[in-house]
């Protein structure tokens, strides 16, 4: 028993089982969907419809009293239902295509293209609802633009993270304002790796197949940062004994289009089948592509669609299972109730959470692949420095291990899963994810190894102590400075990164390293003169090596009269290898006498590695025999008091009226370097007392020309010393 | 490779050509060129032919009027325009040009594999 209901189809009263009305329904709808991108869809479905109508109209004429199920099923099955026009479109745009010979290279898309010239009818904007990754838009946009939408991904990708998220704006307003709908993908166009014309993967090929240009463009492109590594590496070869591989794997833009072929080859599939070659060229019908579809393989096709989505899955799973799953629970929550609320307000607050929480998985995965290739990069520029810091073969081998499958996997497996979502590309196995696998914990293992190492080499530290000669100086003031350099050490630039020699602790050259881990402590004397005291620091895994490495630390201090130098760092050598060395440096003050620490003396840079916290070694002890250490600060006289060091001009200002001997004398001291080095002498002592107050007001606050200009003025007097600190001068210039 | 599929995408691929030829000599209602092209052998479904038509005719290869019918709805029927008619020519001559390739291919009997005949023409 079934119910008739009486419809109007088409102008004709239509009696028609509610079952069948309602396959009917399904079947107009499935219509509608299928024609979704067509240009003529309502005329196309009009026409249909009209047939359905003419068929029903025959069949009562028959003396039928009403549609059945049967005979919407007999009408459909002869219309055949969307699912086989797939086959059929693909194929029929073949004919078209052929039917003008290769002059008009037309796939469906550029047809009706072309037809929407020649219609009067306007194309929407929609999201997809069949192909998207997010949210549809980028399938949308390119539905509209008629392009890939892989190409609308990464550009949306790149206005994200080049433009401080404004791409991921614009993706979410669009995600709310355009209404879903489900398009029929415009372009059948893949990239995939072109294995007729290769020269190494075929990704040049292939990437000149999808963009219809010559192979030699993108092999041109590619090969650049080849030819000027070899280049340059010969340039640099005449000038310097460089190894040149660094320059091209991991120079800023060369090594960027490197390692995008390495990826592109890893990520791309290449085209086997006749299908394959067919979408790698985008369809590009003429003659050949129809030999080659005649032979494609279209069982395959759902298959190997079906594995695709598969394998996405799992490696969704096994890349980003936290947040990802976090991100996809509430995007599963807030989808239905996205779409309960349909278009209203409910909607774009769901898309807006949904949104924010793939936002943020992004950012993090993103972040992750930043920080892993900053890995990369840093190991990279570590690179130099390595025979410094690696003793013998293994740990050279765990070292090289660490760098590639503990960082460079990781990035490279991230990027590939990256993209491979991107361009949506399919694989025929899963071996990709179980490769990364294994290689990531060949990675940990040699990272926990190569650490172990390590830490094994800075086990111990030793130290060396020695009294470099001294002699008291003639006035009661010392002055410490630092050597400007003798050797030629230069930023290292050429592996991307450019240490100035005043910005880190070491710097390199051909055959040394300089460190500058030097650290200036002050101290009490305990008799009436000055002494000097330089303590070696090393690590090693031996107290004995520790101590070895310690006394080959080059550290001369020259003494000339009041003026100490030291040297500007010291160089260690490979043989020696980077164990941390640091050089202390004592200066013990006697209580009465002055200290000046020249600026430079702040271009040191000391730093400890510490690996063994229970057994700090000899700098405590070192310490506690020296406790009154005092902190400093550069070009500030001081004086020696038995509470301890005691800026000069502090000192003036709260006791000048006192105008004590002892007072006097060390303030008379403060000018020693000019007495001491040209006739400036004469000129200090009557003006000095009258001065001193102005002279200690405007010291605070000399203008910076005012440094300049009495600098050069002193310069003049100072043939014998090259000291070219200017806010020394200033304090005796002014005074004149 | 599955031998139905080749089949039906061989005849597909000719599909518009077939349309054309059919409607070149006169007046042609849908349901009547898929007769035709059943008599010929030639079976597609009805519902391929829809889209078909109304690309052709909206890139003014064809043009239609609706004739009034006893048997229901009035019908649409199809005649080539002028365009049409020469998109038709060229797509015969292509089709000979086809033909006797593949004939030529076909037809030939000795042991060089398929895929040599393909390689070249990349």
């Amino acid at each position: 028993m079934k119910k008739i209901i009486n419809i109007n189809f088409h102008g004709r009263v239509v009696p028609i089982e509610e079952t069948a009305y309602d396959i009917l329904k399904q079947y107009v709808e499935s219509l509608r969907k299928h024609f979704a991108n067509e240009e003529g869809r309502d005329e196309i479905i009009n026409d249909i419809e009209n047939r359905f109508a003419e068929l029903f109209s025959e069949r009562l004429k028959k003396g039928s009293t009403c549609i059945t199920d049967d005979d919407v099923n007999a009408i459909i099955a002869s219309m055949g239902r969307p699912e086989d026009f797939d086959q059929e479109e693909m194929m029929s745009n073949g004919g078209s295509g052929a039917g003008t010979g290769g002059s008009r290279e037309q796939s469906n898309q550029q047809q009706s293209q072309q037809q929407q010239y020649a219609g009067p009818e306007v194309k929407h904007l929609y999201r997809s609802e069949n192909d998207k990754v997010l949210g549809g838009v980028c399938a949308g946009l390119a539905n509209y633009l008629r392009i890939d939408p892989a190409v609308v991904r990464i550009i949306f990708a790149l206005v994200t993270f080049g433009g401080f998220g404004l791409g991921f704006l614009i993706y979410v307003i669009l995600w709310a304002v355009l209404p879903p709908k489900s398009l029929a993908t415009s372009v059948r166009k893949r990239l995939y790796r072109n294995p007729e014309n290769k020269v190494l993967g075929g990704v040049a090929s292939g990437l000149a197949a999808y963009f219809h240009i010559e192979v030699w463009v993108p092999r041109l492109i590619f090969s650049i940062p080849l030819i000027l590594g070899i280049i340059t590496s010969i340039f640099r070869n005449s000038w310097f004994d460089f190894d040149p591989t660094p320059v091209f794997v991991t120079g800023g833009f060369g090594g960027t289009l490197f390692i995008t072929y390495i990826i592109l080859w890893i990520v791309l599939p290449e085209a086997v089948t006749a299908s394959e070659k067919l979408e790698m060229r985008g369809e590009k019908v003429d003659l050949e592509s129809i030999k080659n579809t005649i032979k494609s393989d279209l069982e395959g096709f759902k298959g190997r669609a079906q594995v695709m989505g598969t394998e996405m899955k799992e490696k969704a799973q096994e890349f980003s299972r936290d947040f990802k799953q976090a991100a996809q629970n509430f995007s599963t929550e807030a989808g239905p109730v996205a779409r309960k609320a349909g278009t209203g307000i409910g909607h774009a607050i769901g898309v807006l959470f949904k949104a924010f929480f793939l936002f943020i998985a992004g950012v993090l995965a993103f972040a992750l692949i930043i920080f892993l290739t900053g890995m990369l990069f840093a190991g990279a520029g570590v690179l130099p420095f390595r025979v410094y810091l690696l003793n013998g073969f293994w740990q050279n081998f765990w070292g090289w291990c660490t760098l590639v499958f503990f960082i460079a996997v990781p990035v490279v497996g991230l990027l590939t899963w990256l993209i491979r979502r991107i361009i949506s590309a399919r694989s025929r196995n899963n071996y990709l994810g179980y490769v990364f696998g294994s290689l990531w914990t060949i990675g940990w293992i040699s990272f926990i190894i190569f650490i172990t190492m390590m830490v094994n080499n800075f086990r111990t530290r030793a130290s060396v102590e020695d009294e470099p000669a001294f002699v008291q100086p003639t006035s009661g003031k010392m002055i410490i400075r630092m050597d400007e350099t003798k050797v030629s050490y230069y930023g290292s630039d050429w592996f991307g990164f450019n240490w100035g020699n005043n910005s880190s602790f070491y710097s390199l050259n051909e055959d040394s390293v300089m460190m500058t881990t030097v650290r200036l402590n002050l101290t009490k004397s305990h008799d009436s003169s000055f002494h000097l005291h330089r303590v070696r620091f090393s690590h090693g895994n031996n107290p004995g090596v520790a101590k070895d490495l310690a006394s080959q630390i080059q550290f001369d201090i020259h003494q000339n009269d009041s003026l100490l130098h030291l040297p500007q760092g010291f160089a260690i050598t490979p043989a020696q290898k980077f164990r941390n060395q640091q050089v202390l440096v004592v200066m013990e003050i006697p209580v009465g006498k002055k200290i000046l620490v020249d600026r430079n003396i702040e271009d040191y840079h000391w730093f400890n590695i510490d690996v063994n916290r229970r057994h700090r070694g000899w700098n405590i002890d070192w310490n506690d025999d020296y406790n009154d250490t005092y902190w400093w600060e550069a070009n500030v006289t001081y004086v020696m008091t038995e509470k301890g060091l005691e800026r000069v001009d502090k000192k003036k200002n709260e006791d000048g009226d006192e105008g004590d001997e002892e007072n006097k004398q060390p303030g008379d001291g403060g000018y020693r370097y000019k007495k001491d080095s040209d006739s400036a002498k004469h000129q200090v002592p009557k003006t000095d007392s009258m001065k001193k107050k102005p002279v200690n007001k405007k010291q605070t606050t000399v203008p910076a020309a005012d440094d300049a200009r009495k600098t050069t003025s002193v310069e003049e007097n100072n043939d014998d010393h090259d000291f070219s600190y200017a806010p020394f001068y200033v304090l005796s210039g002014l005074n004149m | 490779m599955n031998i139905e599929n080749t089949q039906s995408q061989m005849r597909k691929g000719i599909l518009e050509f077939c349309i054309l030829s059919i409607i070149r000599r006169g007046e042609a209602y849908p349901s009547d060129i898929v007769e035709e092209m059943k008599t010929a052998n030639l079976h597609i479904l009805e519902g391929t032919l829809y889209p078909l038509l109304t690309r052709l005719k909206n890139s003014n290869m064809l043009t239609y009027r609706w004739v009034e019918s006893n048997s229901g709805p009035p019908r649409k029927y199809f005649s080539l325009t002028e365009n049409g008619l020469s998109f038709y020519k060229e797509l015969e001559a292509t089709w000979s040009e086809l033909a006797n390739a593949v004939q030529t291919l076909a037809n030939k009997t000795d042991s060089m594999p398929d895929t040599t005949n393909q390689n070249p023409s990349f």
